[in-house]
């Protein structure tokens, strides 16, 4: 017999895999991206304040999307793309 | 656009009933629910519902992938819809796919909320869509129809298997199916989607992601002051997600309560303006914790109170349900909104 | 740029079905669930798992 898949779908065109440069983890300037949930803040910084340890820490910076249900704006992301070459992102619960 | 990995027909064993059932199950494609099967006689009667109807859909989260025509009419198939709801399920999804809806946000979160779907017009009473007693409950195929055919879509198409991509800590009763009709007939005021702009001929579906509906029981107050009392701190309450702030929500008066309103002068406009300033969360019902981190994502009390939404604007009221002294506040997510669609008939020759 | 994602086990499978949607593989940092709630002295544990976790994708 034959049925029609409740779950099928089609791939968007035009979505790529991405690229990513390379990084100099000792040096290179590090977003710590935090998603407004409670202790995301605090879950990156102590990771900023164990890294002090093995680089340099005065170009690591925190920010966060001000709702933790929404995504953060475009212009959030391509200042941030912009400014720093690695970003540690505090995702989920 | 290229095909994702699954084939849109599927040539499966011949299966009775009860192995059908278990094979849909095995595919994950149920909600618990026994399911139709989507025989591709029973989903072209679904497609040539929506004859005419050519607009194309986003890509639907988690999953990414762009459904067709036919695999949404599976669902609704499945849903035990009849070939007449789907243009409405259609509006429905439209409305979902809506940017500011947020469905991504709405699926990930370990929050409850499910799509609550409105129906506004002369489709209601055309579909047989409850807009009366129990018109959040059982017992109406259009409204268990409509609202599980969209909540399949979100499962099988959008991905969203519950424990997986439904990251929901409880669920929620809402998420089986969350469909009613306005009560246009009793209302002391415009219509639902004559106020949002729309033509008193248009049906509208209007969703928003939501709670499921709290209860306002009040039975004896006479006034709508005595009314507004109730309300306002039965909305005020710190443990819905409208804590924090930033997203609308709905209150579906019942008719009993809305007379009394009317009687007293009050419309619509003054209920929300009288919501705003009266449905705050007394600091004294927030923890410290809860209040470091609401302030700390900008949301700071006004005096001794924290408001749960940005402004009047926020606070949408639609007229629903029977004879009684009950209404109904149905928080939202937070960051999503109420988007209205008209529903699009199907053209002639259908 | 590379993206270091943190998230705790719970999580994972949705950020790894989200990647998989997007077509990116993740630099993923698993932690026990949950962040959210724990005290100062609870949370001292995810932050070790975090920076470990770090340390690995700088070396690897």
């Amino acid at each position: 017999m034959r049925i029609v898949n409740p779950g099928f779908g089609l791939v968007p065109a035009g979505a790529e895999q991405a690229t990513e440069g390379k990084v100099d983890w000792l040096n290179d300037p590090i977003v710590l991206f935090g998603n407004s949930k409670p202790n995301a803040r605090e879950l990156l910084e102590g990771v900023k304040a164990k890294l002090a340890g093995i680089r340099r820490t005065d170009n690591i910076d925190f920010i966060a999307k001000n709702s933790a249900s929404q995504g953060a704006p475009p212009e959030m992301i391509n200042d941030t793309a912009k400014k720093y070459r690695i970003a540690l992102l505090a995702l989920g619960d | 656009m290229s095909d994702s990995a699954d084939t849109e027909i599927l040539d499966i064993a011949d299966l009775d009933q009860e192995a059908w059932q278990d094979y849909a199950i095995e595919q994950g494609w149920s909600d618990g629910l026994p399911l139709v099967m989507p025989t591709e006689a029973s989903v072209a009667r679904m497609v040539a519902a929506a004859h005419g109807d050519n607009e194309g859909f986003a890509a639907i989260s988690p999953r990414q992938v762009v459904p067709t025509m036919a695999s949404l009419a599976a669902n609704a198939v499945m849903a035990g819809a009849k070939p007449a709801y789907f243009p409405t399920i259609l509006a429905g999804l439209r409305g979902i796919l809506d940017p500011s809806y947020n469905l991504h946000g709405s699926m990930a979160t370990t929050h409850s909320c499910a799509p609550m779907v409105m129906i506004n017009g002369p489709l209601r009473q055309a579909l047989g869509v409850n807009c009366s007693s129990n018109c959040f409950g059982q017992g109406w195929r259009a409204n268990a129809g409509i609202g599980r055919a969209i909540q399949l879509i979100l499962l099988n198409v959008g991905g969203g298997k519950p424990g997986v991509m439904d990251r929901s800590t409880q669920g929620s009763p809402a998420k089986y199916a969350f469909c009613f009709g306005e009560n246009e007939e009793e209302s002391p005021w415009l219509p639902f989607h004559v106020r949002r702009g729309f033509a008193p001929e248009d049906s509208v579906v209007t969703v928003m992601s939501g709670e499921a509906p709290h209860n306002i029981n009040d039975h004896g107050s006479t006034s709508a002051e005595g009314l507004m009392t109730t309300f306002a701190h039965t909305i005020a309450q710190p443990g819905a997600n409208t804590v924090y702030g930033k997203g609308p929500y709905m209150v579906v008066v019942g008719p009993e309560h809305a007379a009394t309103f009317h009687r007293d002068g009050w419309g619509v406009d003054k209920l929300r303006d009288e919501l705003w300033l009266r449905a705050r969360i007394p600091l004294k019902h927030i923890s410290e914790e809860n209040l470091a981190t609401y302030v700390a994502t900008g949301h700071k009390p006004t005096g001794d109170f924290l408001t749960i939404c940005r402004g009047p604007e926020d606070i949408h009221i639609s007229m629903a349900g029977g004879p009684g002294k009950h209404s109904a506040f149905i928080p939202s997510f937070g960051g999503t909104a109420v988007v209205s669609t008209r529903v699009k008939l199907p053209s002639a020759g259908a | 740029m590379v993206g270091v994602v943190i998230a705790t086990e719970t999580f994972k499978p949705l950020v790894l079905a989200q990647a998989k949607a997007r077509k990116v593989d993740p630099h993923l940092i698993v932690v026990k669930h949950p962040v959210g709630g724990l005290n100062a002295e609870e949370l001292v544990e995810r932050i070790e798992a975090a920076f470990s976790g770090f340390q690995q994708e700088m070396n690897a």
